[in-house]
């Protein structure tokens, strides 16, 4: 039986040697002795704490002065270490400078990357019951496509939760950003702009927010209460006491009016993807739009809470069908965890198809490779820099360091440069962090974890490790009389690794570069494409509009009086957003329908003028009569037209809604989702006004021209705020996704490519100095400095070639796949990688050249003189 | 006094070397201190306690035999040098001096 190895090593490294033996002679005695009492399992337990105790009291630390003085953790040996790890340092500043840079910024990239990943995970992970919550997602089938989207009836919360007995909770909720502007707030002179979310009775229940004043359900006891955030009630009344009960004024759509403070509700979490400062009861946007109540009326979303072990396959099974036992409609629903939509909400054909994931998931690749490269630098400068300390390991051994003493002194001098970098990063990432959160638009904040302790200090400990390992393992192995001599040559695995590395840090630095140009291209692409409507100088804005016909008739007026104001060239009105959802409506008869067949349309309601004020071209027929007539027309989309399958559309009646519609005209396709959607079929409607308001300007005096705008509104709409936007602003938020990744790949594929610059320059170096004497021989027989630079660059191109063969082809596949995720995108070509080709081989012979013919210049006296 | 202080642990080491006549080494030490006062004492605290008595000059040590149960280690072998029986009388002394200046000595208790 004997005592655990572990410990006795532990105690062998800890105590002096002269009292080793009869320390451990007393251990494994007394050992022996506690076997036989109390067991092996307890005597070996017991056996480590009567080595700790050696270790951590100074009864075994104490040494005879017979001892060796190169024993490894004396002070004066130590003090010795330091003062060489610091020469060293500064003998070579600029080495030193260009090993800490590119360390210390790889660490604070992906440092950075990594809070950003862990923000993006945590997102909608707020609510307690995260893990039973779900939100019903529903299929609607087109001609050859299947659209996923979160709207689904307002009716199916209250009728699932009754038959279904999985479902513990369900509420319907509209989300403030369902509106497609904000609406405002006021009490007395205050005012602010808030979103507002109605929700269903059961919120309470599958979400958590938390109130500080009020009940949660007196929410829902009449139609005039509204519950305010803590911000919101205390930038309108100063405080969040006393504050119930109190009238505050809303002014949005038609669910303008006064409404009673019922509660006070802490803020939405900043990792909330439908922030909201307002709270309503489901009910009053029922009353205001009776049309909820139809089960072909998809807008709000719905949430459920399922019972604990409810199996999700099974119950999507059972809901799958559920919308066909209420009304005729081909859609299909289904249920997803609510925390995973973020991450996992994109769709193609009803299946997921991932969504941001694919961003968390590129840019944790990219963190990789970042440390990777940075790691490699580290590491094939640090073992460059120590084969020129061959002779110093040759002396301290003549003299009689131990090689264990030598392993401590140069593992020992590597960590610190890693720690030290750490450090340095730390500080740059303190430093970057806010300009961060500008890009990303988030609100991160430094938060050490002690995951992230444990794995960055994990990482840098392993970097210097490996980094140290080469001249503490390996050149300390060697002969003194041998390393003395200068027989020592570089082998040929040594050569091998170190050029591996510099081909992967290449292929890196490549991949990175033809990914932006591509990612940047398709942005372009994206943001200048013909979108089959001019949304070049339009502004829009909201009015607040009831539907009464006194209120409609000013709204009216307000129109026309706009279109006289000179600058103006046409104004309309919508009720949707353009660039953002829309509702979808189903059960439309049209002549020769087949039985059972039915297309979901994209309902966009909109005022006089609309088609012309976004000059959208129309196929055949014309525009909609911009009169009361006009009550009865309709405008489809080409996509439309083809799903039905009409032929001559013009002039043939459709019906819906009970109502009998002629159309008048056919509008070429156009984009009104994201550019990752082909185009869905659609109809218009046309009413007289519609909240918002939508005015198209010449260019070139915009800015008149609103101000001019700005007066009619305030003479119109007394105390309110003119609030505008651009649409093109507008159409570019959709992209903000893509633009975020844009800016970010570019920064962090610059500073790949910078660490990688600062490696291969260090290397150039160092070659260039080992060959310092052949350079001078190459001299004196008569090259050139073109010779010689020639010669040296040539060596880092060949390997470049390398790393071309290796990237072109992954980097292409990768591509290839992300663009296919957009319905319109740029095509992969050739001049992409061309352009990336030349540009890194033009860096490298920046980089590599300064060195190469710094060597060639050198007097070939001078390299020669000594020996 | 001009001698080194004795802390109450190291007298009783030291007075556990004098008792076992020659025979003192770092286990039989611990051995025999938790016999004698059922106290917990661990091997690092008797060593540490050695190693100060022997720098006091209290105690001498020489190298023993090797046993196999010791994995073939020799232990170290503990006697009193005579400053050290100096000190334990002198503490003796005292204390007896103590004792019969007690006017009431105590009585075994024989009840509650």
């Amino acid at each position: 039986m004997q005592p655990p190895q572990l410990a006795d090593q532990l105690l062998s490294f800890f105590c002096s040697p002269h009292r080793l033996e009869e320390i451990q002679g007393d251990l494994h005695e007394e050992f022996a002795f506690q076997v036989k009492r109390m067991g092996e399992r307890r005597a070996r337990l017991r056996y480590w704490r009567e080595v700790l105790g050696f270790v951590l009291s100074s009864a075994s630390k104490k040494r005879s002065k017979k001892e060796s003085t190169t024993h490894r953790t004396n002070p004066i040996m130590f003090r010795n270490h330091v003062k060489i790890a610091w020469r060293n340092l500064t003998k070579d500043r600029q080495f030193t400078a260009l090993n800490l840079v590119g360390l210390s910024t790889g660490l604070a990239c992906t440092l950075l990357i990594y809070l950003w990943v862990k923000d993006e995970l945590r997102m909608d992970t707020y609510n307690e019951k995260d893990e039973q919550l779900f939100q019903v997602m529903a299929n609607h089938f087109h001609e050859d496509d299947v659209n996923t989207i979160n709207h689904t009836p307002g009716l199916l919360a209250d009728a699932l939760a009754a038959e279904m007995p999985e479902v513990e909770h369900a509420v319907t909720v509209v989300p403030a950003s369902w509106f497609s502007s904000k609406g405002i707030i006021s009490v007395g002179e205050t005012r602010l702009k808030s979103g507002g979310q109605f929700v269903g009775k059961d919120y309470f229940n599958v979400f958590t927010c938390p109130f500080l004043q009020g009940d949660q359900n007196s929410l829902f006891s009449d139609n005039h209460t509204v519950a305010l955030s803590e911000e919101v009630a205390i930038k309108l009344f100063g405080t969040t006491k006393d504050v119930l009960g109190k009238a505050v004024k809303w002014d949005h759509e038609e669910f303008s009016g006064t409404y009673r403070v019922g509660g006070i509700f802490a803020n939405s979490p900043a990792n909330s993807t439908e922030p909201f400062d307002l709270l309503f009861s489901f009910n009053v946007f029922f009353v205001r739009r009776p049309g909820m109540e139809n089960w072909g009326n998809s807008d709000p979303s719905t949430f459920l809470v399922l019972r604990e072990g409810t199996d999700l396959d099974r119950f999507n099974a059972k809901i799958r069908n559920y919308l066909q036992t209420k009304d005729k409609t081909k859609t299909q629903l289904f249920a997803i965890r609510y925390s995973d939509k973020y991450l996992h909400g994109q769709f193609e054909n009803g299946k997921p198809v991932g969504g941001r994931i694919t961003y968390v998931k590129l840019f944790s690749v990219i963190a990789v490779f970042i440390l990777l490269i940075a790691c490699i630098n580290f590491m094939n400068l640090s073992t460059a820099k120590a084969s020129g300390r061959i002779k110093e390991v040759g002396i301290k051994k003549v003299v009689g360091a131990l090689r264990s003493s030598l392993v401590f002194q140069y593992l020992g001098e590597s960590l610190l440069m890693a720690f030290l970098s750490l450090i340095i990063a730390v500080f740059l990432l303190i430093l970057l962090l806010p300009q961060f959160n500008l890009i990303t638009g988030k609100h991160i904040s430094l938060e050490f974890d002690g995951t992230l302790l444990l794995a960055i200090v994990g990482i840098t400990a392993l970097t210097g490790l490996i980094a140290g390992s080469y001249p503490a393992l390996y050149l300390s192995g060697f002969n003194p009389t041998a390393v003395l001599k200068g027989k020592l040559k570089t082998s040929v695995g040594e050569l091998l690794v170190r050029k591996g590395l510099v081909v992967f840090q290449f292929t890196v630095s490549i991949l990175f570069i033809v990914s932006v140009l591509v990612v940047y291209r398709q942005i372009e692409y994206i943001q200048t494409k013909n979108l089959g409507y001019n949304r070049e100088n339009i502004i829009h804005f909201e009015i607040p509009l009831e539907m009464d016909s006194v209120k409609l008739k000013s709204a009216e007026g307000f129109l026309a009086e706009i279109k006289t104001i000179p600058g103006v060239v046409n104004a309309s009105s919508y009720y949707h957003n353009l660039t953002g959802d829309h509702g979808a409506i189903s059960g439309f008869q049209w002549p020769g329908k087949p039985p059972g067949k039915d297309i979901e349309f994209s309902n966009l309601e909109v005022g006089y003028n609309f088609i012309e004020t976004l000059g959208m071209e129309l196929k055949e027929g014309r525009g909609f009569s911009n009169n009361p007539g006009s009550y009865n027309e309709i405008i489809f989309n080409e996509a439309a037209i083809k799903s039905m399958g009409l032929k001559d559309p013009i002039g043939k009646t459709v019906k819906f809604w009970d109502r009998e519609r002629q159309i008048v005209g056919v509008v070429r396709n156009f984009n009104f989702e994201s550019l990752y959607e082909t185009v869905k079929p659609c109809f218009f409607q046309v009413y007289p006004v519609m909240p918002n308001i939508m005015v198209k300007m010449q260019g070139g005096t915009e800015q008149q021209t609103i101000a001019r705008i700005q007066k009619v509104f305030e003479a119109h709409h007394q105390g309110l705020v003119f609030d505008y936007q651009f649409l093109d602003e507008n159409y570019q938020a959709l992209y903000a996704a893509e633009r975020q990744i844009g800016v970010l790949s570019r920064y962090f594929a610059g500073l790949t490519i910078l660490i990688s610059c600062l490696g291969l320059f260090g290397l150039a170096a160092f070659t260039a100095q080992r060959r310092q004497k052949e350079i001078g021989i190459r001299k004196v027989v008569g090259a050139t400095v073109g010779n010689v630079a020639v010669m040296l660059s040539m060596d880092f191109l060949k390997l470049l070639l390398i790393a071309l063969v290796i990237a072109f082809p992954v980097i292409g596949w990768v591509l290839q796949q992300w663009l296919h995720n957009f319905a319109y995108h740029v095509d992969l070509e050739l001049g992409v990688f061309i352009i990336a080709g030349l540009s890194i081989t033009v860096i490298t012979l920046l980089t590599v050249s300064y060195q190469a013919i710094k060597a060639a210049l050198m007097n070939p006296v001078k390299s020669l003189r000594n020996e | 006094m001009k001698r080194s202080y004795l802390g109450e642990f190291e007298e009783i080491v030291l007075l556990t070397v004098a008792v076992m006549e020659g025979g003192a080494y770092g286990v039989a030490i611990t051995h025999e201190i938790s016999e004698q006062t059922g106290r917990a004492v661990r091997l690092n605290q008797v060593h540490a306690a050695l190693e100060r008595l022997e720098d006091k000059g209290m105690l001498k040590s020489e190298m023993g035999e090797p046993t196999a149960e010791r994995g073939g280690r020799r232990k170290r072998l503990f006697t009193v040098t005579a400053y050290g029986r100096r000190t334990l009388q002198e503490i003796q002394e005292v204390r007896v001096s103590f004792w019969a200046r007690l006017l009431n000595p105590f009585k075994p208790a024989t009840s509650l």
